[in-house]
């Protein structure tokens, strides 16, 4: 019985791959699982290759994939040609009989330099370029169960039973991975059958036809028989969430009593406004919550420059990006800096740089989160490690912008982004809304009140009048270039980092994981945390005891609590998606500590667990100094 | 009606050039709210960049200087959250059609309840007298090497594609007839825009006060009527509207077109968002003793699409 699976579904962008990845979450989720599932996917909007990389555990929530897969579930030829390596020795593919004939060189969608790699590969292991022979290969050699059936004579039969036109059933494509899921880990159909109710809602026709095209799949299945036995869930008893990262930021943005968000559409981040959109227009008024605006902008610009017109109003808003977009923000970012306003600005790294991989991750905007805008003055950015601190964190930098005047970049990544995960819901009881010192009337107010490093805020509206100026001003906020009043100023904004440094508790600073007594340290941020948790983890069972830094505030940098533990460890090893481990960069510059060692990835992929158990041994045993990562589909 | 005369001047002196077009916008603009009576603490007047941008130092009522090109959006946040306030942009011709053409447009389409106040003296004043984007082709002001080579935006032409429902040209000089205006500009139900020419007396050797003076005449002097009554006109109005601020030899001022019939942003929104703006985002609670208003309940209920029962 395994604790564990992993699974790739893949087919053309647009064939219903992400249905069915929600589909089956929930329905994991439902039966007791814990599960995540990251999704890769091309900038296009049909027919490029994309694919969901699921992992599921019976006894806990997972953080982060691994290779390789035990089942893989293709909807065409062209995913089994790039996966086939992934699948585990006696592993299990699931494939359309039709594209048994199909060639290599006749897949348009491919692109040509990986089809010369697979077709390499594919000619080193004396395979031709068909289909049916790379399958008698994995048979043979590999020892993997082939399951096959023609999809369409499928369809037709679901089709026929319910009088569907056939041109409809092309929408139902994408169950038959649902169905090869479900009957290969033998789970309870009432749980799906719950799962497409909610994917479905209203339509319990769809549920229907969906749920009868996975019993044909079944019947299949269990006739070839292909099985992987799988521990029964063990996480029952209680309500939990499934959401993807941009879900749980704008679910986050909402309990933190976010009144106003703008965006200009771009990927990976436009998600999350999408959905406080719907929730705005929707669920929003008939709970008497007060309105929250979603403004769709003409630009980042005015994306970013509406929402300080909003907070200085008085109300939380926020608006969300990735990184082409948040260097059309930089002047305002400078300009909250100047003003002293509580901007938020949720970004969403994705490959860069320029348009790099749209839809790819990486961390290479670390420093620009960290210096862009012109001028010095505070800024505070934070970083998510999972979907949990993404919610906590979406309100803590609300929190922290209120509290101390000052923008906050909130830093994610696509990994994050466009991962679904199972999580508990949220303890709302831990959840405080800090909005500062607010003032409503006072007679002579002064905005910029030197008396004090924060300055009580009035808002726009209220009974107090105000001036704002990006050029240097006094204490009432009129334009000032007295150098005795600019020396002032200066320090009071910039001033603001020392008290968020000191009163900033440190596990809001960073987050540790794994033995207390650790031989070798793992420091790494944002998303990169799942799978190092998970390989310190499994490490430890092997006999080498390490721990995990995640590094939560980015900026200002946590330097003392850092070095606290770096002090301890001679063997610490620096984990993140850029070339040039940005992240020791930022330890160094900060702390003056020197990480030597690296494991980086920058093909725009994600880090899996495997990878890192992988290389934390090279480093350790090998003494490699620099491991680059290089795993990915 | 009781009103104090100083009550929305500021003390500071102002560091526009003696004579310069400013001065004359400064004073029918605090006029205007003044007769408007309008509350300081309720007004938000927002500029962005350049000699006109520091109007709202001047003016005692809440005054964002923001950044080049971006008045209009910070504008947009302010009044999106507080529909109740009265919301003003101020703005130089480089700032408003140059920089920031893109939001002048975008605004259009929104026919948000604002006004917009061009400053429209043809140069970029603070940057020393480059030519801004309403200078005509051809024309050769001091600070330029060679005349123009670009043609020019027609502010009232543009605004009118745009969507804006008010559109007005004033001189700066003629004070009461541009407080007039806007006055009329602060309460149309919707986006307006009063294009007010004027002079730049240090770079702008062209378009001086002697110029406008000689060439200036009043649309309603002439009998124009600005007005759609009925949705069917909206394009005749418009193009009528278009041609006539096209006019070179005469420039007409006044009221060039006026359309109360377009739903406001306002109300397109309360359509979709049935409390808005009565509830405004700006005046609602988000906190109680500083936990949030969602408990589990209501977490569960407004997010329910997202949670699986496992029971
Ligand atoms: C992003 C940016 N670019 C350039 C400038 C420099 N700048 C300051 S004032 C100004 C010209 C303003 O001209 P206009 O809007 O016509 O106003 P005027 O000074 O004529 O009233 C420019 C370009 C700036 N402040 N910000
Ligand atoms: S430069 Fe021109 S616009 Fe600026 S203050 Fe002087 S006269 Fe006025």
């Amino acid at each position: 019985m395994n604790d564990e699976i992993n699974i790739i579904l893949g087919g053309p962008q647009g064939g219903g791959i992400d249905t069915s990845m929600s589909v089956i979450v929930r329905g994991l989720g439902r039966s007791g699982y814990g599960v995540i599932a990251e999704r890769e996917y091309f900038s296009n909007i049909a027919g490029r290759h994309s694919y969901a990389h699921i992992r599921i555990k019976s006894s806990e929530i997972p953080l982060s994939i691994r290779y390789p897969v035990q089942l893989l579930a293709s909807l065409d030829a062209e995913t089994i040609f790039v996966h086939y390596k992934d699948v585990e020795e006696g592993g299990i593919l699931i494939y359309n009989k039709s594209d048994e004939e199909k060639k290599l060189s006749e897949i348009v969608s491919l692109e040509e330099s990986i089809r010369e790699k697979i077709s390499k590969e594919l000619e080193e292991k004396g395979i031709s370029d068909k289909v049916s022979s790379l399958l008698s290969f994995l048979e043979n050699e590999r020892k993997i169960k082939l399951v096959s059936f023609n999809y369409n004579e499928i369809l037709r039969r679901i089709a026929e039973m319910h009088k569907l036109p056939l041109s409809y059933m092309s929408r139902y494509l994408s169950s038959i991975l649902v169905g090869a899921v479900w009957s290969v880990l033998e789970l309870n159909l009432d749980d799906l059958m719950y799962s497409y109710s909610i994917q479905f809602k209203g339509r319990s026709d769809r549920v229907q036809h969906n749920i009868e095209l996975v019993k044909e799949v079944g019947k299949i299945v269990k006739t070839n028989n292909a099985h992987i036995k799988l521990e029964p869930g063990k996480l029952k008893g209680s309500k939990r969430l499934i959401v993807s990262g941009n879900d749980i930021v704008a679910i986050g943005k909402i309990v933190g009593g976010e009144r106003f968000e703008s965006y200009y559409p771009i990927t990976p981040a436009v998600d999350e406004c999408l959905l406080l959109e719907r929730l705005a227009y929707s669920k929003f008024q008939d709970n008497n919550l007060g309105n929250l605006l979603v403004l769709q902008t003409e630009d980042e610009i005015a994306a970013a420059t509406s929402a300080i017109g909003a907070a200085l109003a008085g109300v939380r808003s926020s608006t969300s990006t990735s990184g082409p977009g948040f260097d059309l923000m930089a002047e305002s970012i400078s300009f909250a800096g100047m003003n002293e306003v509580p901007l938020v600005i949720t970004f969403y790294q994705r490959a860069g740089p320029s348009t790099g991989m749209a839809t790819r991750g990486g961390q290479g905007d670390l420093f620009t989160a960290i210096f862009s805008g012109h001028g010095e003055f505070a800024r505070v950015v934070l970083s998510s490690g999972d979907h949990t601190e993404a919610f906590y964190d979406a309100i803590e930098a609300f929190n922290i912008a209120e509290k101390y005047q000052l923008p906050v970049i909130h830093l994610l990544d696509k990994f994050l982004a466009n991962t679904l995960s199972v999580i508990p819901i949220p303890e709302l009881e831990k959840v405080s809304i800090e909005r500062g010192i607010i003032v409503n009337d006072t007679k002579n107010y002064k905005r910029f009140d030197l008396s004090s490093l924060i300055s009580p805020r009035a808002f726009i509206g209220s009974n107090s009048v105000m001036w704002y100026t990006g050029d240097e001003h006094d204490e009432i906020g009129h334009i000032s270039e007295d150098p005795e009043n600019r020396k002032k100023m200066y320090e009071k904004r910039i001033k603001k980092l020392e008290l968020v440094s000191k009163e900033t508790p440190e596990d809001k600073k960073l987050s540790i994981y794994g033995s207390e007594n650790f031989d070798f340290l793992l420091l790494g941020w944002g998303s990169v945390k799942g799978a190092s948790v998970e390989a310190i983890k499994e490490l430890k069972s092997e006999g080498m005891n390490g721990a995990y830094i995640n590094v939560k505030m980015l900026w200002p940098f946590p330097s003392e609590e850092v070095k606290k533990y770096l002090k301890i460890s001679e063997d610490i090893i620096a984990i993140d998606y850029t070339y040039d481990s940005l992240i020791s960069k930022l330890v160094k510059m900060s702390s003056g500590i020197n990480i030597e060692k690296s494991i980086v990835k920058y093909n725009g992929r994600p880090i899996t667990i495997d990878e890192v158990k992988k290389s934390i041994k090279l480093i350790l045993e090998k003494r490699e100094k620099r491991v680059v990562l290089e795993h990915g589909a | 009606m009781e009103h104090n005369p100083g009550k929305y001047r500021t003390d500071l002196w102002i560091d526009w050039c003696p004579g310069c077009g400013n001065f004359g916008i400064l004073a029918s603009e605090i006029k205007a709210l003044e007769e408007l009576n309008l509350e300081p603490s309720k007004i938000a007047i927002v500029s962005g960049i350049g000699c006109s941008a520091k109007i709202i130092h001047y003016i005692n009522a809440n005054g964002v200087h923001s950044l080049h090109g971006r008045a209009i959006p910070f504008a947009i946040g302010i009044k999106l959250v507080r529909p109740d306030l009265t919301v003003i942009v101020n703005g130089g011709d480089g700032d408003l059609l140059g920089i920031g053409a893109g939001h002048f447009v975008a605004l259009g389409r929104r026919n948000l309840q604002m006004t917009i106040i061009l400053h429209d003296n043809r140069v970029y004043g603070l940057t020393k007298g480059q030519a801004a984007p309403t200078l005509p082709l051809g024309v050769k002001t001091k600070a330029l090497a060679i005349p123009n080579i670009y043609t020019d935006i027609n502010p009232i032409a543009l605004a009118i594609s745009s969507g804006y429902t008010f559109v007005a040209r004033a001189y700066a000089f003629d004070s009461e007839h541009l407080k007039e205006i806007i006055k009329k500009a602060i309460m149309h139900r919707g986006v307006s825009l009063v294009d007010v020419l004027q002079p730049c007396v240090t770079f702008n050797d062209i378009h001086t006060a002697d110029y406008f003076k000689k060439k200036i005449y009043k649309l309603e002097d002439e009998g124009w009527d600005p007005v759609v009554r009925d949705p069917k006109d909206i394009e005749e109005k418009a193009l009528n509207a278009i041609r006539k601020s096209f006019e070179e030899e005469k420039i007409p001022v006044g009221i060039f077109y006026e359309n109360s019939l377009l739903p406001t942003y306002e109300e397109r929104l309360k359509n979709v968002i049935k409390s808005y703006p009565s509830i405004s985002p700006g005046t609602t609670k988000i906190e109680v003793n500083g936990k949030s208003i969602f408990d589990r309940k209501l977490f569960e209920s407004v997010f329910s699409d997202f949670i699986i029962d496992t029971e």
